[in-house]
C-alpha cells in the first residue's frame, strides 16, 4: 500500500519533465467551459494571494499579459504545478488538465487578448499635452512627479479602471497618493501625498515634489484625507477625447521583450 | 514514561553532559540564563526574573549582533539558549547554532525540501525543542528530525504525516519527559488533525491524539457525514504542560473548511479547542470548546499560559487564554470548567457567552456571497503570537487586533493536498485597515489595565521581565520596551525588517541579552558595558 503512490508520484513527475521537455506544448483545455472550471479552481487556490480578480495583492496582477517567470503556456503550467522556487508561489496537486483550466483562465484575463480601445492613441497624446496632464503625471522620465508615473499603465489597468480614473478620480484612490496635512506645534502647515506612515512617523511627498518626513510627536495636528487631488475631466473632455486619450494610456505598456 | 523508575533510567541514559534535562525544564528553565523551551517554561508565561535591564536603564538598549538567514521565508522563530549555544530554526525547515556572545555560527542543518509543498501562509517554522544533547525540528515536508546538539548531525528523522496530502509542521516541539510532543498544520487543506508524542531518543511514536473523533468516538456526533475525515483541527502552535497533573495544555485550530461549514454540520468537536491530555497516553482528560461550528477560522492556537493563584477566595489551577475569537477566557485547569468569559478588543459576531462559555452568536454574522462584515477579522483579536503572564505585576499581557474583515462564502470540494477552505475572504479592508496595540490584561476579570497604541497590527508576541518590562515587536519594525505597570514605552529601535516572532531574554557573559527575529534576521541587544 505505501509503495504505490510514491511509483504514482515518481512517474507523474517523470511524465512532466517528459512533457516539459517536448517542443512547447499547447493548452489542450480552452473551450469557455474550461475557463469557467478554471475561474473556479483559480478563485479558490490562487486568489486569496492573486486577488479574487488576478488582479493582484500579495502576488503579482496576473491580468496584463506580463508573466515574469515564464509566459508560454508550458511555462505557466509548471509555475502553477511546481510554484516558482525563491518566490511565495506554492504548487497545486492538480492534474494537469486541472492546471490547463486555471492557465487557461489566466490567459482570458491578459487585456492584450481582451477589448481594445476605440479611440486614437496619437490624437489620445495630443489631449494629454492639451490638458497638461504631465504636470502631475510622467511618462518615461518626463514630467511632473505628484501623481502616479504613467509609463507602463496600460498594462496594468484594464480600459474601464481608465476610464473611470479620468472621470471619477475619487472611486479608487491608492493609498499612495492618499492626502496629508499636518501642523507642526510650532504652527507650520505642510501637505503632501502619503507615502509611509507608522506608529511614530509620517513621510510624504509635499506639493514642491521634496521628500518629507516627520515625527508624530512634532506635530500639533495630523488629517490624512482618502480623496484624489486629480481633478475630474467629466465636464473638460469630449467623448471622442476622452476616447482618445484612453487610448493613448492603453497604449503605454513595455515594448515587446526579446524572446 | 509509565513509572518513575522508567524516567530515571531514561535520565541515566542520557550521555553524560547531557545539556538540558526534563527537571531543569519543569524545575528550572531559565536556569544560568538559558532560555530551554519555547515559552520559556512549561507554564507558557513568557516570563523572565532577569532583572538587569530595568525601566531606568533601557532607554540605553543597543544591538549587541546581528545573525542574518540565508532566506526569502518570513522569519518567526523562537531562539532558544542554553548554555551559551543559541539554536534557532531557519525558515522553511533549516536549524542553525550560534554562539550567543557572538552570534558566530557554530553549525547548519539544512534540510533538502521535495518541490511542492503546500502551507497556508508561508514556509515558516517557530522554533526547536532540546532535551539531553539534541535539538527536535519539524519541517514544511512533515517530518520530526532528532539533531545532534554539538554537530548538527541527523539522529533520527521520522515521517509525521504525508505532506503530499497538505499536513505540515511549522509549530515548535515540546520536549516533555522522555517525550518529543510536535503538533501539526494543514487547516486550509483539509487534513484530520492530531497531536503526537515520540521517543525523544529512538523517535518511535509513543501516542496519537487524533483532534476530529472518528465514528463512535465521543463528539465523532458534533460531525456530520464524513466531514469529520477532512475536519482539520491542527495543531499548530505550541502549548503547554502542567508537571503536578501530568496534563498538556493544547490548542486546536479551525474546522476544515475553513469559511462554510454546510458540509460539516454540529459543532465539529475538538476544532478551536483547549484540548487537557494526560501526558503518558495522550487520552483527553477535558476540553473547551471556544468556537462551537467556527465559520469564521478563529482558530485556538494561542499558548495556554497556566497559573495557580486565588479564585473567588480560594487557591485554583487555572488556565488564562486569550482567543482569537476576541474574548478572554480563564478556565480551570482541572476539569476545563469556565470560570470568565470577557471581550478583549472590538467583536460584532456575540452577543456574549452563556454560563457554560457557550458564545451567544449574533444574527448575520456568518460569511455570505455578497460578503459579511465582522469584528474581529479573520486573523482574529490576536493570533499565534505569544501573551505573557508576569507574577510581579500579576497582569496579562498580548498584542491586540482592532480590525475587521469581510467574510465571504464559496463552494469547495475537497482534493488530496489542495486548499480546503470555501471562499477567499477579503482579510483587511484597504481604506479601514484597523490599528494594533499592546494590551495588559487583569487576568481575573479581563479588565484593561493599560494599552500601547499601534498605527498597524502587530504579528509578534510579548515577553515580560523582572525588570518590569514588557518587551515586543511590530509590523513597522521596531522592537520596543514598556513599562510593564503603565505600558509607557521606555525604549524602541527600528530593525528595518517586519518582526512577527516572540522575543526572550538569557544572559550572555552574566549580562542580559534579549533577542527577536526581525526581517530574516535574529537581533539581539544588550546595555552598553
Amino acid at each position: 500500500m505505501k509503495r504505490l503512490p510514491l511509483i504514482f508520484f515518481a512517474v507523474s513527475l517523470f511524465a512532466q519533465n517528459e512533457f516539459a521537455q517536448s517542443a512547447a506544448p499547447r493548452n489542450p483545455r480552452t473551450s469557455p467551459e474550461d475557463v469557467a472550471a478554471g475561474a473556479k479552481t483559480f478563485r479558490s487556490h490562487c486568489g486569496p494571494c492573486h486577488g479574487l480578480n488576478a488582479e493582484g495583492g500579495r502576488g503579482p496582477n496576473l491580468t496584463s499579459g506580463i508573466f515574469y517567470h515564464g509566459e508560454t503556456d508550458a511555462a505557466l503550467l509548471n509555475n502553477i504545478s511546481d510554484g516558482i522556487a525563491g518566490t511565495e508561489m506554492p504548487g497545486l496537486f492538480y492534474s494537469p488538465d486541472r492546471v490547463w483550466q486555471v492557465v487557461a483562465y489566466i490567459r482570458s484575463l491578459s487585456s492584450a487578448s481582451g477589448a481594445k480601445p476605440s479611440g486614437d492613441g496619437a490624437r489620445g497624446q495630443t489631449v494629454f499635452q492639451a490638458k497638461k496632464c504631465s504636470q502631475c503625471h510622467r511618462i518615461g522620465g518626463e514630467g511632473g512627479r505628484l501623481g502616479p508615473d504613467l509609463s507602463l499603465i496600460g498594462s496594468t489597468r484594464s480600459l474601464a479602471h481608465l476610464r473611470q480614473a479620468l472621470l471619477d478620480p475619487n472611486a479608487d484612490v491608492r493609498q499612495r497618493y492618499w492626502v496629508v496635512g499636518a501642523v507642526t506645534k510650532g504652527g507650520a502647515e505642510q501637505s503632501g501625498f502619503l507615502m509611509n506612515e507608522d506608529t511614530y512617523s509620517i513621510q510624504f511627498l509635499d506639493m514642491s515634489e521634496q521628500l518629507r518626513s516627520i515625527q508624530k510627536a512634532d506635530l500639533a495636528k495630523i488629517r490624512i484625507e482618502k480623496v484624489s487631488k486629480m481633478p475630474s475631466f467629466k465636464a473638460s473632455l469630449t467623448e471622442r477625447e476622452l476616447e482618445d486619450l484612453v487610448a493613448y494610456l492603453w497604449s503605454l505598456r513595455p515594448k515587446e521583450r526579446a524572446r | 514514561m509509565k513509572s518513575p523508575a522508567a524516567l530515571a533510567a531514561f535520565l541515566l541514559s542520557l550521555p553524560l553532559g547531557a545539556q538540558v534535562t526534563f527537571e531543569q525544564l519543569r524545575d528550572a528553565p531559565q536556569r544560568n540564563g538559558s532560555w530551554l523551551t519555547y515559552s520559556g517554561g512549561y507554564n507558557g508565561w513568557r516570563h523572565s526574573a532577569l532583572d538587569q535591564i530595568t525601566r531606568a536603564n533601557a532607554g540605553k538598549l543597543k544591538v549587541k549582533w546581528v545573525h542574518q538567514m540565508p532566506t526569502t521565508h518570513l522569519v518567526s522563530a523562537t531562539p532558544l539558549v542554553v548554555d551559551g549555544v543559541m539554536y534557532v530554526s531557519e525558515p522553511p525547515s533549516n536549524v542553525v547554532a550560534l554562539d550567543a556572545e557572538t552570534g558566530a555560527k557554530y553549525w547548519r542543518y539544512a534540510r533538502v525540501l521535495p518541490p511542492r509543498i503546500n502551507t497556508c501562509c508561508g514556509q515558516v517554522n517557530r522554533g526547536v525543542a532540546v532535551l539531553g544533547d539534541r535539538v527536535y525540528v519539524g519541517t514544511v515536508d512533515a517530518h520530526l528530525v532528532s539533531l545532534d546538539a554539538k554537530t548538527g548531525a541527523v539522529l533520527w528523522d521520522v515521517e509525521v504525516a504525508d505532506y503530499r496530502t497538505g499536513y505540515s509542521i511549522t509549530v515548535a516541539p515540546l520536549a516533555v519527559k522522555d517525550m518529543i510532543v510536535c503538533g501539526i498544520s494543514g487547516g486550509e487543506y483539509g487534513i484530520r488533525g492530531f497531536l503526537d508524542a515520540y521517543d525523544a531518543k529512538t523517535g518511535k511514536r509513543r501516542w496519537r491524539h487524533w483532534t476530529i473523533p472518528e465514528p463512535g468516538q465521543p463528539g465523532s456526533e458534533s460531525w456530520s457525514g464524513d466531514s469529520w475525515k477532512t475536519g482539520g483541527g491542527p495543531t499548530w502552535v505550541t502549548g503547554s504542560y502542567d508537571p503536578v497533573q501530568d496534563l498538556i495544555v493544547w490548542g486546536t485550530g479551525n474546522p476544515s473548511p475553513d469559511w462554510n461549514g454546510d458540509s460539516r454540520l454540529g459543532d465539529n468537536l475538538y476544532s478551536d479547542s483547549a484540548i487537557a491530555l494526560d501526558a503518558n497516553t495522550g487520552r483527553r482528560k477535558w476540553y473547551f470548546q471556544f468556537v462551537p461550528h467556527d465559520v469564521h477560522d478563529w482558530d485556538a492556537v494561542q499558548v495556554p499560559v497556566l497559573v495557580d493563584d486565588e479564585w473567588q477566595g480560594r487557591p485554583r489551577k487555572l488556565v488564562y487564554w486569550a482567543h482569537r475569537n476576541g474574548f478572554y477566557y480563564v478556565l480551570d485547569r482541572e476539569t476545563g470548567k469556565f470560570l470568565l468569559g470577557k471581550p478583549f478588543a472590538t467583536q460584532t459576531w456575540a452577543k456574549g457567552l452563556d454560563a457554560n462559555g457557550r458564545p451567544i452568536r449574533l444574527p448575520n454574522i456568518d460569511p455570505s456571497p455578497e460578503g459579511t462584515y465582522v469584528w474581529p477579522g479573520v486573523q482574529g483579536a490576536t493570533n499565534w503570537y505569544s501573551p505573557s503572564y508576569s507574577p510581579k505585576t500579576k497582569l496579562f499581557y498580548l498584542a491586540v487586533w482592532e480590525n475587521r474583515s469581510v467574510y465571504r462564502k464559496g463552494e469547495q470540494e475537497y482534493s488530496p493536498g489542495n486548499r480546503y477552505i470555501g471562499s477567499v475572504p477579503l482579510i483587511d479592508l484597504p481604506d479601514d485597515p484597523g490599528y494594533g496595540a499592546i494590551r495588559a490584561l487583569n487576568p481575573k476579570t479581563g479588565d484593561k489595565v493599560w494599552e500601547y497604541k499601534l498605527h498597524t497590527k502587530p504579528w509578534a508576541g510579548v515577553l515580560s521581565t523582572g525588570g518590569q518590562l514588557v518587551f515586543g515587536g511590530s509590523d513597522e519594525g521596531y522592537a520596543f520596551a514598556l513599562d510593564a505597570e503603565n505600558g509607557k514605552e521606555v525604549w524602541r529601535m527600528n530593525t528595518g525588517g517586519v518582526i512577527r516572532a516572540n522575543p526572550i531574554t538569557y544572559t550572555s557573559k552574566g549580562s542580559q541579552v534579549v533577542a527577536i527575529a526581525a526581517g530574516s534576521s535574529i537581533f539581539t541587544f544588550e546595555l552598553p558595558k
